[in-house]
Formats: C-alpha cells, structure tokens, sequence
C-alpha cells in the first residue's frame, strides 16, 4: 500500500458514490451478466464486485446464494482478487489459487475452497477502476485468451447498464 | 487509541474494525487533517467524543453518521459495514462449530 495506491483514490471513491454502486437497486440489473460469465465459462459463482479502499462489494453476484459472502455481500480487500486489476487495470487469471504466491494463504482458498479465479476490470468512462468481472471456481482450471475476451466483453455490457443508470 | 480486542477469528484472521481502523482508513484516503475532520464530525453527529469511541454499538453509530455524509466519505464507511458485517458473519459461525 502507498499513497499513491488506486484502492485509495479519493476521486475513484467518488466515482463510485456518483455511480449508486452501493446501492441494492444495482444488482437486479447486473445479475444476468454474471449468470452468463459463468454459464459461459463454466464455472459455479460470478460476480460483479466494487472495490472498495477497504472491502470488496458485490453489486450483482451469480451462485453466492447460501453462502456467506451471499449474506454479507462483500469481504476485506485484503482477501480481494479484484483489487489487482484496480491497480493494474488489466485483467487477472489465477488457475491454481492454492499454489499462488499471493492467494495461498488468502482464507477464501485456506477456508473456503476457491481454487480458480478470473477477472476483468470494470473502467468508467472517466477512467476509473470500479471492480471487476470475474469468475470463481473450486477446482483449479486453465483459461484461455479467448475465455477473457468472453469477460472482457460482458465487463463492457455491465459498464454499459451501470452508466445508464447514471445518465437515467 | 487502542485496537479493538475483540476475537479474532480462526483461521480468517480477522479483527473486528474499530475506532483506530476507521479514522486510519479516512486519513489514508483525504488525508490526515481532512480525513481526521470527516471522523471528528461524524462522532459529533453521533454524540460521542472523537478518541473515545468504544467498540460494538457506539462504534457502529458513528460509521453510521459517516455513511450519511455522502460521496466518497460514505463509500470508505460501506468499507467498515462490510468488515464489520463478514466478522459477525463468520464469528457467528466458528461459535456454532466450536459449540
């Protein structure tokens, strides 16, 4: 972490606030994208996740239903696969969490079994990181160039409903 | 400004925010005056003193009157409900298993 980190950005928090991401209203509008980014790519759970400076936000979900992160609708950053790509801005694959130098010891794959991970970033029109679009599995996985264009593409389509709601 | 000394929860290694995690957290994102103003006006809405915010109810009070100041402030204060709300989440449910 450093000052210059984008977790911290204050206008990439503003951005957020002017967006409603927060609000529950958000995830009937996306939960569809993230019903086909798993069907698509096979896996159980997707999710539309906002990155907050301290926590991960689930502002629309496929597959958490009964399961914890369906009751809280978030989780520390520091467990977030997400936050990479706020800070790189490009997308992040992990096809064997359980040997990754970050993630082995993250207690989503420690305590609740995720083993395989792929995400995009969420960017606004002005710029921002907002989160990601990712997928989640419990077994560890391979994913191809062409199963992240599949992401990169539904990432465009949520970006495109989040920012309609803004101009609506 | 203690830490909370709340359980940390097996396995999860996780704390409970408090009144040092939230103020921490303002600074890192405003900054330290800015940051340190945003926590002080939120405890006055609250009622309490800033410095002297006690874990569980008081505190959640004041992230609550965080929340309400809107924009980016508010975004930081969801940060806290979240962290807050996963511990009770998952130390309801390590009291459970260990029962």
């Amino acid at each position: 972490m450093t000052a210059h980190d984008p977790l911290y950005d204050a206008a990439r928090l503003q951005e957020i606030a002017d967006l409603d991401l927060l609000s529950p209203e958000v995830d009937p509008t996306l939960a569809d994208v993230a019903a086909l980014a798993a069907e698509r790519l096979g896996l159980p759970v997707s999710l539309i996740s906002v990155v907050l400076d301290e926590a991960l936000h689930v502002a629309g979900a496929h597959g958490i239903d009964g399961l914890w992160l369906g009751e809280t609708r978030g989780h520390p950053v520091e467990w977030s696969f997400c936050a990479t790509s706020v800070r790189t801005r490009d997308a992040f694959v992990v096809e064997s969490a359980a040997t990754h130098p970050e993630h082995a010891t993250n207690p989503l794959v420690t305590q609740d079994g995720v083993r395989c991970y792929a995400g995009v970033p969420l960017i606004s029109s002005r710029g921002h990181v907002l989160g990601n679009l990712c997928v989640v599995g419990l077994e560890e996985r391979s994913f191809s160039p062409a199963d992240v264009e599949v992401l990169r593409e539904l990432a465009r389509e949520a970006v495109r409903r989040i920012e309609a709601r803004r101009a609506a | 400004m203690q830490p909370s000394t709340r359980t940390v929860i097996p396995g999860y290694s996780l704390r409970p925010p408090g009144e040092a995690d939230a103020r921490a957290a303002l600074q890192r994102v405003f900054g330290e005056e800015r940051g340190g103003e945003r926590w002080s006006q939120a405890c006055r809405a609250a009622g309490l003193t800033p410095g002297r915010v006690e874990d569980g109810e008081p505190f959640e009070r004041v992230v609550e009157a965080l929340s309400a100041q809107g924009g980016s402030t508010a975004v930081v204060a969801r940060s806290m409900e979240i962290r807050l709300r996963t511990y009770a989440r998952l130390a309801a449910h390590a009291a459970g298993a260990s029962r």
